[in-house]
């Protein structure tokens, strides 16, 4: 595990800026929300709104750690100085976390900066920090699925910003309802709202919850497809 | 032991295609072994599958007895060579080098020693997508023996390279397997192959038709492009 961990930290530090560039335009895109001001019912949320974007550079990160690797097909010599597989995928998990971690915390950090603080405020600053981390991970996961940049990037800004739409041409009303809280886009809503939290369709907990499931899903479906596939 | 690679019975299905059909074959150090057949014949793929590239639907390949990915710092084991393009463009030949020594635990003074060794310390520097075949072969060459590995496995090593460049190979593979290393080469040059290899594993439609010692092939069929030309007569090429 430290030999992969090792490779994946010294491929960041000899290579191209791969990682870098899409991890500071979210850094950039979160804090862009200090701009929006205060004047809402529910400023916390409003200043939050950049997290939506930096989602969609987060995910990239993800996406590119793995599949710009079948891309150029150095992912044939990544495999043969380090075999196992499961170790690498926890490798790159680990470092894109690494990586998100800082760039959230201070993104999101300086969209809510000047806002007074409070308990709420802090929940939902926190709460979108770990977003983020997920949906770096889920990049990460639908990559090792699909070993396609273009297709997991597709797959994986269609689940955050299309689902909403799409689930509205579902019939039944109820159905709709239930999807609908299935999708990253409400909870990332959720995990934002600071005012009015009675009305939501869930509690915080429950939000990243649903994000957890999507993450760990693509992750899981990614370790089996990776372990069993020919590289 | 250690260096003795062991290839058993493996199969491999691509679709409908069957691409080894218990491929069965050891490859003992002290001398070069080639790895002849036509195309599609499964090389590649015993290959790929030695260092676990590719999964077979049967049978095992082992290097000491151990499976590559049960190793650690696998490339301290085995020395691969098996595609020349397997590199991020952007990075530099040395920083390619560089991470792969990283993984495996070996100091950055070993990537300048295999640069010089396979003649590119002057272009270490420069970014890879810009090296001829030939240059992208010789880093192969270079990161394969990053490790000082007693086994090495060589896919059509000779391709690109120039005149000078496939003499310089050749004596580097005898010297290697001179030092009583495993050296496994596939290739087409069998003039390349009679002049270095000790041993010849010849194969077709996935398995093993032939494996001798070069002298007797010779002795026999006058030289080894003959026996080899007689002995995969039946054995097609791509179906």
């Amino acid at each position: 595990m430290r030999a992969a961990l090792r490779a994946e930290w010294a491929k960041l530090r000899t290579g191209p800026a791969g990682l870098a560039v899409p991890l500071l335009l979210a850094g950039l895109l979160a804090a862009a929300g200090a701009a929006l001001g205060d004047r809402a019912i529910d400023p916390v949320q409003l200043r939050l709104l950049g997290v939506r974007l930096a989602q969609a550079a987060v995910a990239a990160a993800g996406v590119h750690l793995l599949a710009g690797e079948y891309g150029t097909g150095l992912i044939r010599t990544t495999l043969l100085a380090v075999p196992r597989r499961l170790h690498l995928l926890t490798a790159k998990a680990a470092l894109l976390t690494a990586g998100v971690v800082p760039v959230a915390v201070l993104g999101v950090g300086v969209a809510v900066a000047t806002l007074p603080p409070g308990a709420a405020m802090l929940r939902a600053a926190a709460g979108s920090v770990v977003y983020l981390i997920l949906i770096g991970l889920l990049g990460l996961g639908t990559a090792a699925v699909v070993r396609s940049s273009a297709v997991a990037t597709g797959i994986v800004l269609a689940l955050l910003y299309l689902m909403p739409m799409i689930l509205r041409m579902v019939p039944d009303d109820d159905w709709q309802r239930a999807l609908y809280r299935l999708t990253p886009a409400t909870a990332v809503q959720t995990l934002a709202t600071t005012v009015d939290t009675a009305a939501l369709p869930m509690g915080p907990w429950a939000a990243l919850g649903v994000v957890a499931a999507w993450s760990a899903g693509a992750l899981a479906l990614g370790a089996l497809t990776l372990c069993r596939r020919d590289a | 032991m250690t260096a003795t690679i062991e290839v058993n019975g493996l199969r491999k299905r691509f679709g409908p295609a069957v691409a080894l059909d218990g491929m069965t074959f050891v490859v003992r150090p002290g001398h070069v072994t080639g790895f002849v057949g036509p195309n599609g014949a499964g090389k590649s793929t015993t290959l790929r599958m030695i260092v676990g590239l590719d999964r077979p639907d049967a049978g095992t390949a082992t290097i000491g007895g151990r499976h590559y990915a049960e190793l650690t710092r696998p490339m301290r084991h085995v020395g691969a060579l098996l595609d020349p393009h397997a590199l991020h463009p952007a990075r530099t030949g040395r920083n390619h080098l560089m991470w792969l020594a990283a993984s495996q635990d070996l100091p950055g003074s070993r990537v300048d020693e295999v640069l010089a060794l396979t003649g590119l310390a002057d272009v270490g520097r420069r970014a890879a997508g810009g090296y001829s075949l030939g240059m992208r072969q010789r880093l192969g060459v270079a990161a394969a023996l990053l490790g000082d590995p007693p086994v090495l496995l060589l896919d059509e090593p000779f391709n690109g390279l120039d005149p000078a460049g496939i003499v310089w190979m050749r004596d580097l593979l005898r010297e290697l397997a001179a030092e009583d290393r495993s050296v496994l080469v596939s290739s087409h040059l069998m003039s390349e192959l009679q002049d270095m290899a000790g041993h010849v594993v010849v194969v077709g439609q996935g398995r093993v038709i032939a494996a001798a010692d070069v002298n007797d092939l010779v002795g026999e069929y006058a030289s080894l492009e003959t026996a080899y030309l007689e002995l995969t007569a039946g054995a097609g090429g791509i179906r």
